[in-house]
């Protein structure tokens, strides 16, 4: 049952996902594991085949929304145990750019990873940054950036942080197309990533010391 | 690819003050061509034209932004755009390239890009009915500018395979983009496609459209079709002196090419950068220009 829940979210079939979860939950099978071996694992399947170029945009929204459909009927029955569950990463696109697509995979590949994330969305003032990570406190902030006329903002975040005296309570990680290592440890962020599923592991990274 | 948006910064305008009016486009794009003297010139002022003019909402500043898909509020600023073509023709003594959309892209923000992405696979009907909506509009557009004797740019981003699959491309943006192609050839005129990203896999379909330029982010492939790009966006915008010169003269050692930053020019780009550029051009390649 639950490789038919992997093979339902790898074959971006968002009924069968809803429909073999609920078969599940009822023989009883552990949520953790619906979702571990199941919902997650199908996403990580998805992850390699984009990056080897078998899956492209569409096909990864559809495969996110098949995960979506299992996951928030799984997500109340799972307690926050897990360290992931714990992390709280805030997503957001910076200002002056609309080009989330790539956001929007960094965070579905994000939250298959276990990890609550909150979407701040696209052409995310920096001063709104600043805010949430005054309110919310999260362990990560992601910031994506697919032009170099706005990547340079990034600099302006960590910048505001540093003055706010917040930069010592949130890591902060960069990504998108034009940004790179080099740009990273420039602008003094915690982190790079060229890809969503190597975001994942960057955070793992980082969470675990 | 130096636009609008360029202009209206040199110029202390803002872009809804230029792009809602075809003088105010052709005067700061003749501002342009007189401040850099080019070998052409592109009249683009935003990506949102017709999806705009087709019902999605769309604010300017302080940059073109899609607000959201198709309503039934439709603002047309095509024809401020064919009356700067109209105008920049009858001034400029070199090829004036007019931007158009491809179907494929327009779709998409019709529908909203992701929506109409994920129809692609899901809702082939609902994909193809919006294809065959943006083709219809596209067709009529092209067909007003193409009486101008204008050349034509057909811009398709969504088409790259930075976002879909070949055979998506094939499928559904490969037939709207050759029917573009046919209809601008048959009218004698330049023709270019441009897509950015990733263009690798469909590059021999891209060749095979027989247009007369492709517009390109990595040069340096082989084509039958004369390609054009050569300066990166970023070169432009951040690099220095010796980088610019750097990727003119490796662009001008891969001829036949028209060089160009790789996608539009960012409007806040140093004069003395596309300065730059051109002149290493001159310097490099003395039989400048497009030839006929
Ligand atoms: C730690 O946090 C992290 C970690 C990893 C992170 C991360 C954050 N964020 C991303 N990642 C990483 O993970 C993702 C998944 O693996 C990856 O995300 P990506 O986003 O890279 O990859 C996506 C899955 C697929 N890739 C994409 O979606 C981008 C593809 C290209 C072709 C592209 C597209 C599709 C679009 N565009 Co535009 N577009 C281009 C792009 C060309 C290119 N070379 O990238 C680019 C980015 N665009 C450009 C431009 C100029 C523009 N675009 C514009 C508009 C658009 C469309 C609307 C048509 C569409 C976007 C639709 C949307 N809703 O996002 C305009 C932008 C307006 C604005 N203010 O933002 C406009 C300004 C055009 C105009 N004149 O108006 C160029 C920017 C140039 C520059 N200055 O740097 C561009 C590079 C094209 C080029 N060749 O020059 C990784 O980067």
């Amino acid at each position: 049952m639950i490789e038919s829940i992997r093979k339902a979210v790898i074959e971006m079939d968002d009924e069968k996902a809803i429909e073999l979860v609920s078969i599940a939950l009822k023989e009883k099978t552990d949520p953790v594991d619906i979702l571990e071996k199941g919902l997650i694992s199908g996403m990580q399947e998805v992850a390699t085949l984009f990056a080897r170029k078998e899956y492209y945009v569409p096909e990864v929204l559809l495969c996110s929304e098949a995960f979506y459909a299992g996951f928030d009927i799984i997500k109340p029955l799972i307690g926050k145990s897990s360290q992931q569950s714990k992390t709280k990463v805030v997503l957001g696109v910076i200002e002056g750019d609309i080009h989330d697509i790539g956001k929007n995979i960094v965070k579905v590949m994000m939250e298959a990873g276990g990890y609550e994330v909150i979407d701040l969305g696209r052409d995310v003032p920096i001063a709104k940054f600043i805010e949430v990570v005054e309110t919310e406190k999260p362990d990560i902030l992601a910031i994506s950036s697919l032009m170099t006329t706005t990547m340079v903002h990034m600099a302006n975040i960590i910048s505001e942080l540093e003055q706010r005296k917040l930069r010592d309570t949130v890591k902060v990680i960069v990504g998108g197309a034009p940004v790179n290592e080099e740009f990273a440890a420039r602008i003094k962020a915690d982190g790079y990533s060229p890809d969503a599923p190597s975001a994942v592991k960057l955070v793992e990274k980082i969470i675990g010391g | 690819m130096v636009c609008a948006d360029h202009g209206a910064l040199l110029m202390n305008m803002t872009l809804t003050e230029v792009a809602e009016d075809g003088e105010r486009i052709a005067r700061v794009l003749r501002y342009c061509y007189d401040l850099y003297d080019y070998d052409m010139v592109l009249v683009f002022t935003d990506p949102y034209v017709e999806a705009q003019a087709l019902g999605c909402p769309v604010t300017l500043d302080p940059y073109p932004t899609l607000r959201g898909p198709a309503s039934n509020h439709s603002v047309d600023r095509t024809e401020q755009i064919i009356k700067a073509a109209d105008i920049l023709k009858s001034e400029i003594p070199v090829p004036v390239f007019v931007s158009i959309k491809g179907p494929f892209t327009l779709a998409a923000f019709l529908g909203g890009v992701e929506h109409y992405l994920k129809a692609t696979m899901k809702s082939e009907a609902e994909a193809t009915h919006l294809l065959q909506e943006a083709l219809h509009h596209q067709l009529a557009y092209l067909r007003k500018l193409l009486s101008l004797s204008v050349d034509i740019m057909i811009g398709d981003p969504l088409a790259s395979s930075s976002v879909i699959s070949p055979g998506a491309f094939c499928k559904y943006a490969l037939p709207g983009l050759q029917t573009m192609v046919d209809m601008a050839k048959a009218k004698n005129v330049r023709v270019g496609v441009h897509i950015c990203g990733e263009v690798a896999p469909i590059l021999k379909h891209l060749d095979d459209l027989s247009a007369d330029i492709l517009s390109i982010e990595d040069i340096d492939v082989e084509t039958e079709t004369i390609r054009m790009g050569g300066v990166g966006t970023d070169t432009i915008l951040n690099g220095d002196v010796e980088r610019i010169r750097s990727e003119v003269k490796n662009a001008l050692g891969n001829r036949p090419i028209i060089l160009s930053t790789a996608c539009d020019v960012p409007p806040q780009t140093d004069p003395a950068s596309i300065k730059t550029m051109v002149s290493t051009a001159r310097e490099n390649d003395p039989d400048h220009g497009v030839q006929e």
